[in-house]
């Protein structure tokens, strides 16, 4: 079934797609000219393993330091245990 | 004549409303999904932490590489559990010398140095390499392009606790979004495809597919499987399929997220979306007729099964159905059917999408809290009538291989820019 067509309705039938066309792809138009939402989406760790993680790396670090350390951080205790027990001159 | 055109298009009608019927109903899965876990948040236990093998396939991938070793090293993982095998699949840039680098400095890392002659087939051959040198007992799979969290591994690992687990799958977000159309455009197909799809599949207990990257498998399960299949350029779907006919699952993890560089040009668009295609449609060859027989998929698994298998098919009948379609409105058979003729195909194809229609990816727009993304929606049509040319050449191609009896696959690589590097850096490190 074709509906009969004069040409006024055949120019509004035309006229209303391309505006609907054009209405369509608008709002795509303004937010590729002028981008506020462009990505990329953050996406985020668990805190919770990642402050573990941290943790870890902290206590393995701190491991390392004190192998390379070695004789020099006793040293170090037995100078810091002394001065401890000095008296406070200014007093 | 018009009565054979009549029922052809009904039936084309049909097999289309069944998709949409299909996607209206993962799209309101997915809703009333994120609506209840908001409600009752649970936390699933992430004690279960056997040796893990990380497999990284690589041709020619220098301007990325070093960005995924960097955060493999970051993973949060135990070092102490975790073996990363990185295949240079024959490359000719500096692949080799980045990957070396790195394997000299940790210990985990290890090398394959695939030669010209047996490299360069494809990621199916450069996977089954790697899977010889892994030791863990979960396989994990993961593209040079990408940039995972640092906690993915936890997430996905933690599915293995249950046996009936073959193999678990990642979200893939887009890192280089703005960085063009064809990026954004493609950003939203991933949206709708795995924010809604897989995640309507997993919840439905339907068939969840491996995406080929950010998952991974059991690894006496993929042995027993015999690996990738290399004659197939669609070998995540096909190891799908597999896994469920070997009575195993597939879980996606929508939490578990990780970057991807999408391509950047139709052109590079075009290439990666013919190789998913006729990969595609290889496996809806191969597979088709075992899922019908199998005894170990439940029906709904043998329905969405079937529909998955054929999905790339539709654009090619959409189109098929608008080429009688337009006869058919003027031919004049039934008066009222006349009308339905003309206005179905031109409706239709607003809703039935290569990888998600459009409503799909609305949804998953929505709820990934994003303000202005959804306004890109209608210019989708464009990557759709896209695919249509790109199905029609796969589906082709695929029955003249199969005439002919001659593999005429081709492996065409993606070529990644590392442009998404700049947009890591302006996010900071998650």
């Amino acid at each position: 079934m074709i509906p009969s067509l004069t040409p006024t309705t055949f120019v509004i039938l035309i006229f209303g797609v391309l505006t609907f066309i054009f209405l369509m792809f608008l709002p795509a138009l303004f937010e590729l000219k002028r981008s506020k939402d462009a990505g990329p989406r953050k996406i985020m760790d668990d805190i919770i393993a990642v402050q573990h993680f941290r943790l870890g790396q902290i206590v393995s670090l701190a491991s390392i330091e004190e192998e390379k350390l070695g004789s020099d951080r006793v040293f170090i205790k037995k100078v810091v245990d002394i001065i401890a027990f000095l008296p406070n001159l200014e007093a | 004549m018009t009565g054979i055109l009549e029922i052809l298009f009904l039936i084309l009608t049909a097999l289309m409303m069944t998709y949409l019927i299909r996607h209206y109903i993962f799209a309101l899965t997915v809703i009333n999904h994120t609506y209840k876990r908001k409600k009752g948040a649970t936390i699933k236990n992430t004690t279960y932490q056997p040796n893990i093998s990380i497999l990284i396939p690589a041709h020619n991938e220098e301007r990325v590489i070093g960005r995924i070793l960097q955060r493999m090293t970051e993973l949060t993982y135990p070092k102490n559990k975790m073996q990363l095998v990185v295949i240079d699949d024959a490359s000719t840039d500096n692949t080799w010398k980045i990957t070396e680098e790195y394997a000299k400095t940790h210990g985990y890392v290890e090398v394959i140095h695939r030669k010209q002659k047996e490299g360069g087939q494809g990621k199916a051959s450069a996977l089954n390499a790697g899977l010889k040198r892994a030791r863990g007992e979960i396989i994990f799979c993961f593209d040079a392009d990408y940039y995972p969290q640092r906690d993915i591994l936890e997430k996905l690992t933690k599915e293995f606790a249950d046996p009936k687990v073959g193999a678990v799958q990642g979200r893939v977000t887009v890192l280089n979004e703005p960085q063009n159309l064809v990026t954004r455009l493609a950003a939203l197909e991933r949206i709708g495809g795995y924010r809604v799809d897989q995640q309507a599949r997993d919840c439905l207990g339907l068939v969840t597919q491996f995406g080929g990257t950010v998952g991974g498998f059991r690894r006496s399960l993929l042995e027993s499987l015999g690996g990738w299949d290399e004659s197939i350029l669609a070998e995540d779907t096909d190891l799908t399929f597999r896994v469920y006919l070997s009575d195993h699952k597939v879980r996606y993890v929508n939490d578990a997220e990780c970057y991807e560089e999408a391509v950047e040009s139709w052109r590079a668009y075009w290439k990666q979306r013919y190789r998913w295609a006729k990969g595609h449609i290889q496996c809806a060859f191969k597979h088709s007729v075992k899922v019908l027989k199998s005894s170990n998929l439940e029906l709904k698994e043998k329905v969405d099964g079937l529909l998955l298998l054929h999905v790339y098919f539709m654009p090619i009948l959409v189109l098929f159905s608008w080429i009688i379609g337009v006869p058919l409105f003027f031919l004049r058979s039934s008066q009222w059917l006349s009308i339905l003729w003309a206005s179905i195909p031109i409706s239709l194809y607003s809703f039935v999408g290569n990888f998600a229609p459009f409503f799909e990816v609305g949804v998953g727009v929505h709820l990934d809290n994003r303000t202005r993304a959804h306004w890109l929606i209608p210019l989708l049509v464009f990557t759709f009538l896209y695919n249509i040319p790109i199905c029609t050449k796969a589906f082709a191609d695929v029955l003249v291989s199969k005439i002919t009896r001659k593999n005429n696959n081709h492996w065409e690589k993606t070529v990644h820019s590392g442009n998404g590097n700049s947009y890591i850096m302006n996010q900071g490190k998650n």
